[in-house]
Formats: structure tokens, C-alpha cells, sequence
């Protein structure tokens, strides 16, 4: 029985041995954490470049979609002979630098969804701090462009998601609000990047409610909630929408902007 | 909100994260963790197991079943004992070096808990009535009671595990609405527990059990049959390994798609999430999972075409199986295809392109899932031939119903094919949908075929007794293989599962700020999965010596001839 048990025990110990040694010859990637950026108001643009090519390449997670070409634009190589994301990002939206729209693009990506690509992008300032949302954004402009993002554009003592016992996720917009301020409710809309998903006026999405008549289904106050909760109520037949919409409205808009946009879209019927 | 700030901040406060010596913290809960886990889909899966064979000893009126029943019951109750010690562990540890983690779940479930423990009281009385009453309420109305006294067992367990599901699930998605400064006091119980990937998870482990319950009842008949002395015991212990075998691999069929429920669920939550899970830095998981799945799949065919060495009239059937071989190695291949790596933009440059010219087609999921319904319907085929490998059918319609049974295969085969092969020219979320075609014809096909196998053994001519126990030693060590490997796919699950969270305790909403907080690679997982692997079967392995050393093996001398499962 002894020899029988050792078989036993070899056939056990040979198998987990097989299954360890496969998984120790793949290439072994580890997700990082992000690490807090001390990045002051003298920091270079190298220090920025050298810290967001860190992101990028590692915690950041962006390579998981970006430079696959299927998933997501590709932003360090080609794209479409449009060349890198450096070189193109300025070019992307009408009276929008390269700068601006990089941090939009990582703060509410499905503002510019670049058409021919589902609107998977998570919200980057959920996970990561606005300093270092900026050294990503300088990367990425390092790539074919030039680099200007500087220390004044760091929030100055911005805490990192990284804070203790539920370490909240920053919202430091870094710019000046939607569509700078604006109370324009379609400047507010673009800006927002609303029609991304939503139609009105004949212009937009189809991923979310058409608003051309909103007016004469919600309420105000629905209209109001619904901006600033998308998934406290989901519309009929874009149930499997829900938790697309992002809900960080409530801190980007200005209070004027929010009671534009709801009478705008109230008056809408 | 302006309220809750201060709460987290003093939980934080007074809560801090301490060390574990030498392995450090997360190794000391991993290891916890697991080897409880794997004790605790032993306790609920092995009690499906017994109670279904309890049901066909009654109703089939087969003592047999019931005996093996009652032998798996006497398992059960060092297994309890060995969960509860691993499952105190576990909490300790999560208390004692998460403490914030742990206060912030405390604050949301604390009922739950106390259910659980109440739940987890009545489960452990029940099962010691079910085993110490077994010979007492063995006869007539008494006997169906004790069965009750069975099934009673399994809500309870079941109760247990959909519990502590909601801790962990709403640790992977907990509801949209809560954020990093939602105070835990203020979130509603039933919202927690309502989350995304709850129930999904609910049916996955529900399945998973039944398949692991079967995978170490096989395994305990294995090394029982090696132990053996008589020809009796010997074919006693291989009619339990092929139960056990069936069972396990019948389960581990219809497990893909309650996976694929959960994909979606996890998907659906939130995409960053599904792609960190399919093509982020856990790409290469699955490619490990399926040489996993291939080796199940392997293991389970061979040991059913070296049992029908067993079967008198199985010959006429051995000449398929270097088909289905063929099927279940290419099907294995294309499976195991890796699809989307994490690379930077050098590797891409040096690879020409996001994916390898030739064998990136083969690592998307048009061509994945048609391999992976292709090697189910393949195994279904030849547990179909080692099902009639003994009889021959009188029915007058059994040619007609034989090419019936044929013209589904390819049928199905075809529509998988079909669908596989018109995935490459839609788009993504039309693709997506196609595979509910392709498993909805390889269902059909398993469960139409099956019906007229049944109607068709009706009165069927016997051409021999199955002689139990002429099994080689190789055969047994195939179970072995089988239930390693189930306990590592468990394992590896888990990994997943938990690590698609990365460095949040809380997706999204409470970070992990411990040391450990990154999440490791494959290569750490796998020394860490085989690690508690091989405690949990050490146990294992000294529970089973203490089942044969309480009591003598309960088989009892055969009279009747062991029927075929299903029969």
C-alpha cells in the first residue's frame, strides 16, 4: 500500500508542479498601484513625461485598450494616418487645445468618443489624482507634440485617491468647468459631451433616451435627478445602458449650468 | 455626506492594518481564504451528491446508493469540523490584519452575519441528525423523512453560501450609487446584498459544488480502489469513481454558461472591469484555464473510454474515439489561443501589429467558444457510447431513432460551426449574441438526444454484465488528475474573481492600502493556489484515512448487477 500511496502522492505533487511551472514561464505581469504624485509647482516637463509614461505602461492600466487597435484608438503609434495622439490631439474638437482635451478626454471620456469605438473608457479621475491625470496628459502630448502642461496647471495640495478607509476618488476638474462656464445650455451640452450618447435638436447618439421632447415626459425635477443621478431611474429599453451615463455632473457643473440646462431641456416638449 | 466624512475618517482612525510574520498579511488570508472555501464547496457539494444517490436508493430501491450515501454523510462530519476551524481562521485574520476592511463590512452585513452563524448552527444539528438517524429512520414513511432531514441540510447550506456571497460580490461590484463617502451605516442591507454579480455567483458555486463534490467523491473511490483487497471492495469502490466522475463531469458541462452569465453581469457593471478580467493583466489566465479545462476534458473522456474495457459489446464503439480525441486536442488548441496581451508599444512594433498574423484569429471568441461547444458535445458523444455500450435496443424504431440521434449531432455541430465561422464578419455586440445560439443547439442537442436514448433503452437487450472492478490502475489515477485539477481551476477562479479588483478592498470605493495592495502575477497565484492545494487534499487525504479508520467501508457484497447511471 506504501508504493500505491506514493504513486497517489506523486501523481498530486507532478500535477500542481505541471500547473505551477506553465504559469511561472507566461509572461507575468503584476497590476501596480498607482503610486501618489508629489509633483510641485516647479516640476518639469520631463518629471511629468517620465511620471506619466510610468502610468501609462503600468498602473494606469492604459495599454489593456490603447495600442490594440481594436479596443481603442491607438495613441502611441498611428492611427488611422491621423499619427500619434500628440500630433493629433489639438485637431480633434473645434476651440479645444491639445491639453484641454486630453484631461477631458481622461476625466469624462465619453465626452469624445472617437466614432468607429464603443464607449468603454472608465473615468480616469475615479482612480487616479489630478496630478496624476496631468503627467498622463503630458505623455501623451510628448508623443508628436509638445509638452505644456506645467506646475500651475496642478491643483496645489490635491490628496491622491490613495487616502485612507475608502480613500475617496478626486474630482478636481483642472480646467474651467464644462464648456468654461458657459450657461449656453448647447455649448453646455457639447461640452459635456451629452450628445455622445443623447439626441436633440437632431444632433447626437442613440445609446441614450432621445431629449428633443423630454420636456414632455419628466418633470423638472426628474430632469434635474436625472443629470445629477443618472441610475436612480432608468429609462424604458436603455436598461442595459444603465451605469453608462457618468455621474459626475453634479461636481462639473456650476449651479447656473445645471438650472440652464434643465430649463433648456424642460422647454423642450 | 458632510456627516459621513468624519465616520469613515474615525473608523479609519481607530482601525489599522497590521502585519502577518514571515508570509506576510495577504498570504496568511489568502491561504485562509482558500483552503475554507475548498473545504466549504466539499460541505455543500458532497451533501447534493448524497442526497440525490439517498433518492435513487429509495425510489430506485438499491441499497447501494444508499450505503454511499451514508458513507459520504460520515465525511461530512470531519469536513464540517474542518471548514468551521478554517472558516474561525479566515475571520480572525481579516479582523485582526484588515481591521478597516473588516469594520467597513461589519458596519453593512453585521446582521447577515448573525444569520449566517444562526444558519450555520441549524446546518451543523441537521446534518448530525441526517448521519446518527440514518439507521434508525431507515424504513417506509421514516426513511422519506430522513431524506427530508437530507434536502432540509441543503437549504441550509445554501442559505449559508448565498449569504457570504453578498459580502464578496458586493466587494467586486458593489451598487453604482455608493461611493468613497457613502457612510457604510447608511447603506440599506438588501441594497448590499442586491448587487450586480450576487446571484450569478449564487449559480456558479451552486454548480462548481456539484462538480467538486463529484471530483473528490471520485477521488476517494480511486484511492479506494487501489487499497483494495477483493474483487468485491474493488468493484464497489469502481462503480462509486464512475458516479462520482459522472456526476462531476456532467455538472462541469452546464458550468461554462453559468460563467458566461457572470461575465456578462460583470461586463455589464462595468466594462474597465470585464476588460481588466479578459484583456488586462489577467489575459493570460484564461489561457491557463482552458489547458485546465482541456486537461478535465481529457481526463474525464479517457477514463470513460478505458471503462468501457469493462463493458462487453464496447468494442463496436472504440474505433470513435481517436475522433473525439481529434475533436478535444484542436478543440483544446484553439481554446488556449491567447487573444489580447498587455504589451507596450515596442512589443507591438516587434510583433507587426496587435495580434499574431496567423493565430490571432484563432484567439477571439467566435473561434473559442466554437471549440469549447465542439468539446462538449464531443464528450457528451462519448459518454452516449459508454452509456448503450452494453445493450442493444429492441425498440422497432431504434435505427430510425439512432439517425435521428446523428442528424442532431450535426445539426448542432453545424450551427455551432455556422455561427463560429459568421462571428468574424459582425460586430462585437452581434457576435456577443451568437453564442447564445451556439449553446442553446449544443443544449437542445444533449437534452433531445438524450430523451430518445432513454424511450430507445426501453426493454433493451443485455450483452453482458458490466464487470466492476476490471479497471486498470491508470484509469484511477485519472481521477486523481480530475480532481486536482478541479481543486486548481477552483483556485484559479478564485484568483480571478478576486483579483479583477485589483488594488480596491472595495471596488472603487475602498482602496486597499496595505503593503500587499498590488495584485500579483500568475506565477506568484499559481505557487500560492498549488500551495493550498495541496493542504486541502493533505486533509483531505487524512479525513478520508479517518473515515476507513472509524468505521469499516460500508459497500456491501454485490447481489445485483450496478446499473449505468441514468438507467
Amino acid at each position: 500500500m506504501w508504493a500505491t500511496n506514493l504513486r497517489i502522492f506523486g501523481v498530486v505533487l507532478g500535477t500542481l508542479a505541471l500547473y505551477t511551472l506553465i504559469a511561472n514561464k507566461i509572461p507575468q505581469v503584476q497590476s501596480e498601484v498607482p503610486k501618489a504624485l508629489a509633483l510641485g509647482a516647479n516640476v518639469t516637463p520631463e518629471q511629468l513625461v517620465s511620471a506619466g509614461d510610468q502610468l501609462f505602461h503600468g498602473a494606469g492600466g492604459c495599454t489593456a485598450c490603447h495600442g490594440l487597435g481594436t479596443r481603442a484608438p491607438n495613441l502611441l503609434t498611428d492611427e488611422k494616418g491621423q499619427g500619434t495622439i500628440g500630433a493629433r490631439c489639438g485637431k480633434r474638437e473645434q476651440g479645444k487645445d491639445c491639453k484641454a482635451y486630453l484631461y477631458e478626454s481622461l476625466t469624462n471620456p465619453r465626452a469624445y468618443v472617437v466614432q468607429g469605438y464603443e464607449p468603454i473608457m472608465p473615468e480616469m479621475g475615479r482612480t487616479l489624482s489630478p496630478q496624476q491625470l496631468w503627467a498622463l496628459v503630458a505623455f501623451l502630448e510628448s508623443n508628436g507634440g509638445t509638452v505644456d502642461v506645467t506646475g500651475s496647471d496642478i491643483p496645489a495640495a490635491t490628496a491622491a485617491p490613495a487616502a485612507p478607509a475608502g480613500g475617496g476618488a478626486a474630482t478636481a476638474p483642472g480646467v474651467a468647468g464644462i464648456a468654461g462656464g458657459s450657461t449656453d445650455p448647447m455649448a453646455i451640452i457639447r461640452g459635456a459631451g451629452c450628445t455622445a450618447c443623447h439626441t436633440i435638436n437632431g444632433e447626437g447618439g442613440k445609446i441614450g433616451p432621445d431629449l428633443s421632447h423630454v420636456g414632455s415626459r419628466l418633470s423638472q425635477n426628474l430632469i434635474r435627478e436625472s443629470i445629477l443621478l443618472p441610475d436612480a431611474k432608468t429609462a424604458k429599453g436603455f436598461e442595459k445602458f444603465k451605469g453608462v451615463m457618468p455621474k459626475t455632473f453634479g461636481h462639473q457643473l456650476t449651479g447656473e449650468q445645471l438650472e440652464a440646462l434643465v430649463q433648456f431641456l424642460s422647454s423642450h416638449k | 455626506m458632510m456627516l459621513s466624512l468624519p465616520l469613515l475618517q474615525a473608523v479609519a482612525d481607530s482601525a489599522a492594518y497590521r502585519d502577518f510574520p514571515v508570509i506576510g498579511s495577504r498570504a496568511a488570508v489568502w491561504i485562509a481564504a482558500e483552503i475554507h472555501l475548498m473545504f466549504a464547496a466539499f460541505v455543500l457539494g458532497v451533501p447534493i451528491f448524497a442526497v440525490v444517490a439517498e433518492a435513487i436508493g429509495i425510489f430506485g430501491k438499491d441499497p447501494r446508493y444508499d450505503r454511499l450515501s451514508k458513507e459520504f454523510t460520515r465525511l461530512l462530519l470531519i469536513a464540517y469540523s474542518a471548514t468551521a476551524i478554517w472558516g474561525a481562521v479566515f475571520v480572525f485574520f481579516l479582523a485582526t490584519l484588515y481591521q478597516p476592511l473588516w469594520a467597513y463590512l461589519t458596519a453593512i452585513f453585521g446582521p447577515s452575519m448573525w444569520v449566517y452563524v444562526g444558519i450555520f448552527f441549524l446546518e451543523s444539528f441537521t446534518l448530525y441528525l441526517y448521519y446518527y438517524g440514518w439507521d434508525r429512520w431507515k424504513y417506509g414513511r421514516a426513511k422519506l423523512w430522513h431524506w427530508g432531514l437530507g434536502i432540509l441540510l441543503n437549504v441550509w447550506g445554501t442559505t449559508v453560501m448565498f449569504i457570504a456571497d453578498s459580502w464578496l460580490t458586493y466587494m467586486m461590484t458593489p451598487p453604482r450609487d455608493i461611493t468613497p463617502e457613502t457612510s457604510p451605516a447608511s447603506i440599506k442591507i438588501w441594497h448590499a446584498i442586491l448587487n450586480h454579480t450576487w446571484m450569478p455567483i449564487n449559480i456558479h458555486r451552486l454548480i462548481g459544488n456539484v462538480v467538486f463534490g463529484g471530483a473528490i467523491v471520485g477521488a476517494y473511490a480511486s484511492y479506494r480502489f487501489l487499497a483494495s483487497t477483493t474483487d468485491e471492495e474493488r468493484a464497489h469502490y469502481d462503480w462509486m469513481g464512475y458516479v462520482g466522475n459522472f456526476i462531476a463531469m456532467s455538472a462541469l458541462i452546464v458550468l461554462p454558461f453559468a460563467g458566461y452569465w457572470l461575465g456578462r453581469e460583470i461586463y455589464q457593471y462595468d466594462q474597465s472591469m470585464g476588460i481588466t478580467m479578459m484583456g488586462g493583466f489577467m489575459s493570460w489566465l484564461w489561457v491557463i484555464q482552458a489547458f485546465l479545462i482541456a486537461v478535465l476534458f481529457l481526463a474525464g473522456n479517457y477514463y470513460l473510454w478505458v471503462g468501457m474495457g469493462r463493458i462487453p459489446g464496447a468494442e463496436r464503439y472504440r474505433p470513435y474515439t481517436k475522433f473525439l480525441l481529434i475533436v478535444l486536442v484542436l478543440g483544446a488548441l484553439v481554446w488556449g489561443t491567447p487573444h489580447t496581451m498587455i504589451a507596450d508599444s515596442r512589443e507591438l512594433a516587434a510583433m507587426g501589429g496587435s495580434h499574431h498574423p496567423l493565430l490571432g484569429a484563432l484567439g477571439v471568441m467566435s473561434a473559442k467558444n466554437t471549440a469549447v461547444n465542439l468539446m462538449i458535445l464531443a464528450t457528451f458523444l462519448s459518454f452516449l457510447l459508454y452509456r448503450r455500450a452494453n445493450i442493444r435496443q429492441v425498440v422497432p424504431w431504434a435505427q430510425t431513432g439512432t439517425r435521428i440521434q446523428g442528424a442532431m449531432f450535426i445539426i448542432a455541430a453545424a450551427i455551432v460551426l455556422f455561427f463560429g465561422i459568421r462571428g468574424y464578419f459582425v460586430e462585437a455586440i452581434v457576435r456577443i449574441g451568437y453564442s447564445v445560439y451556439q449553446v442553446g443547439a449544443v443544449l437542445a442537442c444533449i437534452v433531445f438526444v438524450t430523451v430518445i436514448d432513454i424511450l430507445m433503452a426501453r426493454g433493451a437487450q443485455s450483452l453482458g454484465a458490466i464487470q466492476w472492478g476490471k479497471m486498470p490502475a491508470r484509469s484511477q489515477y485519472a481521477l486523481f488528475i480530475l480532481a486536482v485539477t478541479f481543486t486548481w481551476l477552483m483556485g484559479l477562479m478564485g484568483f480571478a474573481r478576486s483579483g479583477i479588483r485589483q488594488h480596491w478592498h472595495v471596488w472603487q470605493v475602498m482602496r486597499d492600502n496595505t503593503p500587499y495592495a498590488a495584485t500579483p502575477a500568475l506565477g506568484y497565484a499559481a505557487i500560492m493556489i498549488s500551495t493550498c492545494v495541496l493542504i486541502f487534499l493533505s486533509l483531505v487525504g487524512f479525513i478520508f484515512w479517518l473515515g476507513g479508520l472509524a468505521e469499516k467501508s460500508t459497500f456491501v457484497p454485490s447481489t445485483v448487477e450496478a446499473p449505468h447511471v441514468g438507467h
